[in-house]
């Protein structure tokens, strides 16, 4: 039997588990790190650090989603005054690095990324976009992650540098030329691949989406859910949603906004605010006089609707990544996956069982 | 143009609204040369009650006296601004709204007789006269009563918020202390506009801005319901603010 070399990948490296922290140190260099803390219990947030020891490297998911880097809860867009007219605050140059995104949230970003690119560009996320690093960062799921079933489990595209836990290394595939130029840069922290590094890799790739607990079939969804528009279950979802807003506060591809504008007590200047908004608001679809979506079943709706078959049919996907922020969040214990399957008329199955 | 005619007033309440306007230390000044303060009795003497371009009134009407007066300056005002939970809900003096009063005279006051005139259902503003704007909070959020003052003086009523206070609780990424600790929190019921101020410090919200313009009350009381409240729980937290919130049976 031939030995099998060890092919050389020009776009994968290994980084020993215990350099992890000098390469923090270095990427600390070029920007603001931002990586997961436990901010409270069991609350997980990205927080600036460089401090591997503050960093929680098997979190599962943060409170919020990474896209507020790129897009901010509430942001100014303009000071007005009636001398000078429209003046826009300044933004930060600052280079920022997102540490230890996962697949899900990388795959957000994407999708954010076809919505704020057109028709009308959205010149504020896409800077901060350029100014920002991408380093993902594998991970294994709880009962509420069902990125398995929604194709974003794992990420091909969309990182700087892609870190999987193959045991004593980092498994580290290159994304982009300034993920290239880190490992060039920091050629005492990297390897090449070892003996066994692929078998390992691929061993807990397969171990990996075996844990997988929840599962929602998606074949030919967009149809199934205009089939059931008319499904008593939206009315129940109505009676138990709150209205607070929280799933898509959470959701990492929601992007609707609100506009703000306030006048100051000079009588001559004021400023324009945008605000993350959300389609379960009794306010969201108000327009003059008229309120086209007044109950709150056809709000809850509209959420599943426009995630499952308006952004398919406008951007060829799902918005939804199966994060499980939704889940873990409502107060009413709306549940997306077993929305879903009961929309097909199935229960929840097990993939492990 | 000529500023404004504003008055601020008080009916049965802390005052503690008042004193908030007072608060906006850095504003006032700006505040107070926007407008021609007519009347504000916390705060100068030589109060002139003819005529309001705009009238900010605190309190819960409790008495006949606060009756009288609510409607004398609805009468003389162009625009009357609710402000403070009282105003707008009823507030803690409402809370009294369902106990025999009697009994209430006897306990605060170890006597039967009413003497301050406050046999009456203690009842919000809008209950009695229009109400142009609604201003809630316990007390009043500084910014929003400058947004207040700024958008009136603009001829536009401000954009104040609509939601919950849960979502202003998931914007700080505070850990639910519904969802995760069982406790007993007015959050998803209840207008935002605080910055979620008592959870973010580990506090349940006891809903003192009042409820949101549809409180889904029903699907709370189905959420703690299952953490082990009873109905009384409920009512006792939902209404020491808003006495009105009805908790729906389920069918």
């Amino acid at each position: 039997m031939v030995a099998r070399t060890i092919p050389s990948h020009a776009n994968i490296r290994l980084l020993a588990k215990k350099n992890l922290g000098d390469l923090l140190e270095v990427l600390g260099r070029w920007g603001t790190v931002y990586a997961p803390v436990e901010k409270q219990p069991d609350v997980y947030t990205f927080a600036e650090t460089t401090d591997l020891s503050a960093i929680a490297l098997g979190y599962l998911r943060t409170a919020l989603p990474p896209k507020r880097f790129m897009y901010p809860p509430e942001e100014r867009l303009y000071n007005f005054t009636l001398s000078k007219g429209f003046e826009e605050p300044p933004q930060s140059e600052d280079r920022q690095i997102l540490f230890g995104v996962h697949p899900c949230d990388i795959h957000a970003f994407s999708i954010l990324d076809l919505v704020f690119a057109g028709p009308y560009p959205e010149p504020r996320y896409f800077k901060r976009r350029r100014r920002t690093a991408i380093i993902g960062l594998d991970c294994l799921p709880d009962v509420n992650c069902f990125c398995y079933s929604m194709d974003t489990d794992s990420v091909e595209r969309g990182f700087d540098l892609f870190l999987t836990d193959i045991g004593e290394d980092y498994f580290v595939r290159v994304g982009s030329s300034w993920g290239e130029e880190v490992v060039r840069a920091c050629k005492d922290l990297f390897t090449g691949l070892k003996e066994g590094s692929i078998e390992e890799y691929k061993r807990r790739a397969d171990a990996r989406s075996r844990m997988f607990e929840s599962h929602v079939e998606m074949s030919d969804m967009p149809q199934i859910m205009e089939l059931e528009f008319s499904n008593p279950l939206w009315e129940e979802l109505g009676e138990k949603c709150l209205s607070c807003g929280s799933c898509s506060i959470v959701c990492p591809t929601c992007y609707c906004y609100d506009i703000i504008d306030q006048f100051d007590l000079k009588g001559d200047s004021g400023s324009r605010t945008r605000r993350w908004d959300s389609c379960l608001f009794k306010e969201f679809a108000q327009v003059a006089g008229f309120n086209f979506r007044q109950d709150r079943s056809t709000r809850v709706k509209l959420r599943y609707y426009h995630k499952q078959i308006a952004f398919v049919e406008e951007y060829g996907r799902s918005s939804c990544v199966g994060c499980g922020r939704c889940i873990e969040t409502c107060p009413a214990k709306i549940n997306i996956i077993e929305v879903l399957n009961e929309i097909r008329g199935k229960k929840v199955m097990s993939h492990a069982g | 143009m000529s500023k404004p005619r504003v008055g601020i007033f008080g009916l049965t309440s802390c005052a503690g609204d008042q004193l908030a306007i007072l608060n906006c230390e850095d504003e006032l000044l700006d505040i107070i040369g926007a407008v021609d303060l007519k009347s504000f009795v916390m705060a100068q003497s030589d109060n002139e009650e003819k005529e309001f371009d705009v009238a900010f009134v605190e309190g819960a009407v409790v008495t006949e006296e606060n009756e009288e007066k609510l409607r004398e300056v609805r009468e003389k005002s162009a625009i009357l601004v609710a402000i403070g939970t009282c105003a707008c809900w009823g507030g803690i003096p409402a809370s009294a709204n369902g106990i025999e009063r009697v009994e209430l005279y006897r306990q605060v006051y170890d006597t039967e007789e009413d003497y301050f005139k406050c046999g009456r259902t203690v009842l919000p503003l809008k209950e009695i006269v229009r109400v142009d704007l609604s201003v809630p909070g316990c007390p009043i959020e500084k910014d929003q009563i400058i947004a207040a003052v700024g958008s009136l003086l603009h001829g536009v009523s401000p954009v104040l918020p609509t939601y919950a206070v849960c979502t202003e609780c998931r914007f700080k990424e505070n850990r639910c202390l519904l969802v995760k600790d069982d406790l007993l929190c007015c959050g998803p019921i209840t207008l935002a506009g605080c910055g979620a101020r008592c959870p973010s410090h580990g506090l349940p919200c006891k809903g003192c801005r009042g409820p949101v313009e549809e409180p889904n009350a029903a699907s709370e009381f189905d959420i703690l319901k299952e953490k082990g409240y009873t109905r009384h729980d409920l009512e006792k937290a939902f209404r020491t603010f808003a006495y009105s919130i009805e908790i729906p049976e389920r069918a």
